[in-house]
């Protein structure tokens, strides 16, 4: 071993850490040789006693109780608050699962409403309003009382083309059809007809429909596709304004 | 509280963190004189030690996720927080570490040799001894002085003390070499040696 050796493991040497003892061993030897090492070596030892010395003085030093107070305080306060967010967060989490829960019943509640229940409500507060029909004796007198029972189911089928003072003839049958279950599977189709149309039906025309001129109607067609019943619209005797 | 004391530190803190306080009680108990040692004989002032090693135990009570089994043990982790804030604190205040600090120091320095039943002579020869210890201690820069106080007054491994300074262990190594040498030199003004021979530097042989 030489200087420089030595000088590597001299603080192994003194502070008797866990070293390797061959070399160790082999540093004492050196130092006993070498007088500059041992001087080295006794100084540092000296050192390393000091050292000790001093911190024998610090063995006991501890951080007074008051310190051990404050912190069991403050991890108990601690404790206390993050057991006290958990239940906030959980109460958050649990609001705003809540509300967007809510929001989504509301939707489907207004949905529904709009698709199920709105028809209903429009159709009751049309049934309260007075119904407009306004029946030409002479088309009366050729719809049969069987006729007149589809009749309402045709003008809630047509409710949506229908506006609130909409004037309509009864339905006039086209002979196609006298059973009245065929009626009552029939398809309401509101289509413009010449105003001439209305002489075929035995309706006057009036002056105010000419010739050119075309006059509103439903047909009432059946499940295969013939019309079977006629009735007209906004018609009103010879004086409709179209 | 008694079957806790056989227990690991990490398993103490698991206990710790969800909120078992007889573990904590027993974790500050078994570290908090280590770190109030550490920051003592680093600053030299019992209050900066109370204040650190408040701060670090309430830093494990506020957050103790930060620390990492897999980088050194938990007693490691908390010095290496105590240095940090102790660091801080000397760089922020300055007054703390000085050459010139009063002759009588923190108020229980060299109680243990007082206390003794040793002639008045060792104990004054002790007592001038760990004074002046103290001081060429303090008066080492920031970097030797960590190291010194960790490895030789508190014999930590060279291992944890690079755990505790976040450095590898051939620097410790270096650094400890470097502060002893230092201490020498301020302790006794560097050796003289036997007639005919110049004085010893220290770093001789490693140049």
């Amino acid at each position: 071993m030489n200087c420089k050796d030595f000088e590597s493991t001299i603080h192994e040497l003194v502070s008797r850490r866990d070293a390797d003892k061959t070399k160790q061993l082999e540093a004492l030897e050196h130092a006993g040789q070498c007088l500059r090492c041992a001087l080295r070596l006794d100084e540092e030892s000296k050192l390393t006693e000091r050292l000790q010395a001093f911190a024998s003085t610090l063995q006991g030093q501890r951080a007074p109780v008051r310190v051990e107070e404050d912190l069991l305080r403050a991890f108990r306060e601690r404790a206390v608050r993050s057991s006290a967010p958990l239940l906030g967060v959980s109460g958050k989490r649990l609001w705003r699962g809540l509300r967007w829960g809510l929001a989504f019943a509301a939707t489907l509640a207004t949905a529904w409403i709009v698709v199920f229940l709105w028809p209903h409500l429009h159709r009751g507060s049309r049934n309260l309003t007075p119904r407009l029909n306004n029946s030409q004796p002479a088309a009366v007198s050729k719809t049969s009382e069987a006729k007149q029972v589809p009749q309402a189911r045709w003008a809630e089928q047509a409710a949506p083309a229908e506006t609130a003072n909409e004037v309509t003839t009864d339905f006039i049958s086209l002979g196609t059809c006298d059973d009245s279950q065929c009626m009552e599977e029939a398809t309401l189709v509101r289509v413009a007809l010449p105003a001439e149309a209305l002489l075929a039906f035995g309706l006057e025309a009036g002056n105010d429909y000419s010739p050119e001129g075309s006059v509103q109607a439903d047909v009432a067609l059946g499940n295969n596709g013939v019309p079977f019943a006629i009735r007209f619209v906004n018609y009103s005797g010879g004086n409709n304004e179209n | 509280m008694a079957g806790l004391t056989e227990l690991q530190d990490e398993q103490l803190l698991r206990m710790m963190q969800v909120g078992d306080e007889d573990a904590f009680t027993t974790l500050y108990r078994r570290r908090q004189g280590g770190i109030y040692r550490f920051v003592l004989e680093m600053s030299g002032s019992p209050a900066l030690a109370e204040d650190v090693t408040q701060e670090v135990f309430m830093a494990l009570i506020r957050d103790s996720r930060g620390y990492d089994p897999a980088r050194g043990s938990l007693a490691a982790y908390l010095l290496g927080m105590a240095r940090h804030h102790a660091l801080r604190f000397l760089k922020r205040d300055q007054t703390y570490v000085s050459i010139t600090q009063t002759e009588e120091g923190p108020r229980n320095w060299g109680k243990a040799a007082s206390a003794s039943r040793e002639d008045p002579h060792s104990v004054m020869s002790r007592r001038e001894t760990v004074q002046s210890v103290r001081q060429a201690i303090l008066s080492l820069p920031e970097h030797y002085r960590e190291a010194v106080v960790l490895c030789d007054l508190n014999e930590m491994s060279y291992e944890d003390t690079a755990s505790v300074l976040g450095c590898s262990v051939g620097t410790v190594r270096s650094r400890l070499h470097r502060g002893r040498a230092m201490l020498i030199q301020k302790l006794t003004g560097g050796v003289k040696v036997a007639a005919g021979h110049e004085a010893i530097d220290p770093n001789r042989c490693l140049a």
